[in-house]
């Protein structure tokens, strides 16, 4: 049942900011109407700025520079009182900031020997049981998870073996963490690989190769039973994976679209609804998804063994903001609908998407 | 000669003059009837009725009835006044040559005023036109654009309340956490146990029940009791990774997948020539690694009659450089003397396909391995073949006399064969 013309959910821009600086990323500040947006400034240093929502406008609140460009950051590993931001950087340094003395990090290590692609936290702000940890991937084609009550090394590492030459790491997601000992990475390679890495039994749980680079994965959510995970990639395309049976030689089944002829740079999940999915593209355009489940989750193939069924996504607004790549995206988790787009036109926008009771 | 019509009666009044003229059977169309200030011509051939009017009339205005026989004229004068006659006499055929150029002129600027004018109408009105179907457009884009502001109004108004509310939450919160704080230390160890974690926003309503029952987790110092039950810091482990293998170091696309083939299979081919020279020719002179070298070798041993050491040269320089046409077209020759014919045809086909983007340059070499590979046919009595590639070689160059001859011996050759089987 596809929304009528008039029922669909409209992308509506509300706030539009110039930046003077390449913004690399942003974030909502939970529990608030303030975002953090993160990037590098032309001179070569990295910046983060927090703003806040007033009526139609940003304001600027504060402004942090640091010696090197920040490329990501999160707020997932830290308490809700705390919320202390995680950020990698371009020199391969993963920080974690308290936002009101920003001048010395809460922690700090030299992650990696190249820079940081993508970090997520799992374990703060409520969502998850279990330690809070981070997870960064990086250009020289590690993988490294961090317990921010540990120092210099990480508690878990996935390395090429040795003497393989290494892939970029593009991006980094947790999920399954629904109780304390279960917890997955997952890890998308520019030669297409996905990796599903399980902490708990420290072993390579399912792999594979989607034929173009993955830009970026997510969990639909991370504090659950691994339900859905969505890799996006070069070429326009992006594929749903149905997390919930794996078949011991084909893995998991999924689904894949392609919705336009660039890259596809980020895939974010709703929070409020975790089969709603917006997909930001290379030619500055956002896609809204809808994933449909099929009637039956799962069946037995031949030899008997348990298979997953895929389902299907359908398309449920389209809007063309900009006309460079819309790099990072980030919904609110606190009011449904809004979101904020960061794109390398250097304007970071913050938009409302209407009607999703209606989905 | 016309035939000039000359019966008309008129009468006339001091505004008008009316007068019909018989047309004695022929039939008239409005293209007949030419009419100005003060000409008036009817041309039915051979029928012709011509008249310099006495004065001026109101060409325009005036009509010209057809029908029953005679044509029927009703011309208002320019002057009201009364005539002497329709036509004037006595005029000079100078003067009527005069006036009935005239005549025709005016009209011809006549028509043309009418055309411009007929134009510039048909401007103006595609111009309304347009602008209405501007307007239009206009409205529509006004009531979408409307329609979203409206939208955008609504949701802002939205946010705004749902800030306030936050803030509201986020004071009540920290009220909640002073009283708490007095409250703590007794509740703390009734909640050991409870492994309870609230989230300030989510909780608010649960705190206040539970703080009306006097027991409850505090928002604030909830969190120290749950990081006190968090598990440590995992056992450090080293996961090994192997990734699927790419020889590129940019990022797999799929679009360039056929590209990055075909230049690692160019790779691969270049280094096994190179591999499969160093193993044997490292006891060769320099000019002996020349595949041209070697080919003009190969061509003066055929000269000399030494069929096999050309086909030796032919050999080496092939190892070096196994694209070049012209070392299998001379091979082909070699073997042709040698009355090895399959490896003769088998040569000069290879040569063939290496000369396959066909130009008048490489036209020669072309008929060349034509010629060879109809030879080596015929030889092997495979007639019909051989005539093929003959004609194909005539095709190339049709003014050979020497194929035409042998071509048409084969000719021969197939008829008779037929004829006899």
């Amino acid at each position: 049942m596809s929304a009528a013309g008039a029922e669909r959910p409209q992308v509506v821009s509300h706030v539009q900011q110039a930046l003077s600086y390449t913004v690399f990323d942003c974030k909502w500040v939970p529990r608030s109407a303030r975002l953090l947006c993160l990037g590098s400034a032309a001179r070569g240093t990295g910046l983060v700025q927090l703003y806040e929502l007033h009526g139609g406008r940003l304001e600027l609140l504060r402004e942090i520079e640091k010696p090197k460009p920040i490329k990501c950051g999160t707020f997932g590993a830290t308490s809700l009182q705390q919320r202390y931001l995680a950020t990698g950087d371009f020199a391969g340094n993963l920080n974690i900031w308290n936002l009101e003395a920003p001048e010395i990090p809460v922690y700090s290590v030299k992650g990696h020997k190249e820079i940081i692609n993508s970090i997520d936290g799992v374990g703060g702000l409520g969502i998850g049981e279990g330690a809070p940890e981070i997870v960064t991937g990086s250009r020289d084609g590690t993988v490294k998870v961090w317990d921010p009550r540990q120092n210099d090394t990480p508690v878990a590492n996935m390395e090429p073996v040795q003497g393989e030459s290494k892939r970029d790491c593009w991006t980094v997601a947790f999920g399954n963490a629904y109780n304390q000992e279960e917890r997955v990475v997952c890890a998308g390679y520019d030669n297409g690989d996905i990796k599903l890495f399980d902490l708990k039994t420290m072993s390579l749980r399912w792999e594979t190769n989607i034929k173009n680079g993955v830009c970026s994965v997510e969990f639909d959510r991370k504090d659950i039973n691994m339900n859905k995970l969505v890799a996006t990639s070069l070429e326009g395309k992006f594929h749903v994976f149905d997390m919930r049976t794996q078949h011991p030689t084909k893995g998991f089944a999924s689904v894949s679209e392609k919705a336009q002829k660039s890259t596809i740079w980020q895939v974010r999940h709703l929070p409020q609804n975790r089969d709603v999915f917006m997909t930001s593209g290379g030619s500055g355009s956002l896609h809204l998804w809808k994933y449909e489940y099929p009637a039956q989750r799962s069946k037995r193939d031949a030899e008997g063994s348990e298979m997953g069924v895929p389902g299907s996504v359908s398309l449920l607004q389209n809007v063309t903001l900009s006309t460079q790549p819309i790099s990072s995206l980030d919904w609110s988790p606190d009011k449904k609908g809004l979101c904020v787009c960061g794109a390398f036109d250097q304007t970071l926008r913050v938009l409302i998407v209407t009607k999703l009771n209606k989905i | 000669m016309p035939v000039w019509l000359r019966q008309h009666s008129w009468r006339q009044t001091l505004t008008a003059v009316y007068f019909s003229l018989p047309l004695r059977g022929a039939r008239a169309t409005p293209a007949n009837i030419f009419c100005s200030e003060q000409y008036l011509k009817v041309s039915i051939p051979p029928f012709l009725f011509e008249a310099v009017l006495y004065a001026p009339i109101d060409d325009t205005n005036s009509t010209a009835k057809i029908g029953n026989g005679n044509i029927f004229f009703t011309l208002y004068k320019k002057e009201p006044a009364m005539w002497d006659s329709l036509t004037i006499e006595n005029a000079g055929k100078e003067k009527l040559q005069y006036l009935r150029e005239n005549a025709v002129l005016k009209a011809q600027e006549k028509a043309k005023e009418e055309t411009e004018a007929k134009k510039i109408t048909k401007q103006e009105h595609k111009k309304y036109a347009l602008e209405a179907i501007m307007k239009v457009e206009e409205a529509e884009r006004k009531r979408i654009a409307d329609l979203k502001e409206e939208e955008r109004q609504k949701v802002t108004k939205e946010l705004e309340s749902w800030k306030n509310q936050q803030k509201d939450k986020y004071k009540s919160i920290q009220k909640k956490g002073e009283l708490h704080q007095e409250v703590q230390p007794l509740k703390e160890r009734k909640n050991a146990k409870q492994n309870k974690t609230r989230i300030p926003n989510e909780g608010t309503s649960k705190i206040r029940l539970k703080s009306m029952k006097g027991r409850g987790s505090c928002s604030i110092f909830s969190q120290n009791l749950k990081e006190e039950q968090l598990p440590g810091p995992r056992a450090a482990a080293t996961i090994k990774v192997n990734f699927t293998p790419r020889v590129f170091p940019t990022a797999l696309r799929e679009s360039r997948v056929a590209e990055e083939e075909e230049w690692l299979h160019k790779q691969a081919e270049a280094r096994r020539i190179i591999n499969s020279d160093l193993s044997e020719l490292e006891d060769l002179k320099e000019e002996e690694k020349n595949p041209d070298w070697l080919k003009d070798k190969g061509n003066k041993m055929f000269a000399m009659e030494n069929y096999l050491g050309a086909i030796n040269a032919y050999n080496l320089a092939m190892k070096l450089n196994n694209k070049l046409p012209l070392l299998y077209l001379n091979r082909a020759a070699c073997h042709l003397k040698l009355r090895n014919l399959h490896k003769a045809i088998e040569d000069s086909s290879k040569a063939l396909e290496l000369l396959t983007p066909p130009v008048p340059d490489n036209e020669n070499a072309r008929v060349k391995a034509h010629v060879r590979r109809g030879t080596a046919f015929c030889q092997l009595e495979l007639y019909a073949e051989g005539l093929q590639d003959y004609e194909a070689a005539l095709k190339i160059d049709p003014k050979n006399k020497n194929i035409e001859k042998d071509a048409e011996e084969i000719r021969h050759l197939i008829q008779e064969t037929m004829q006899s089987s």
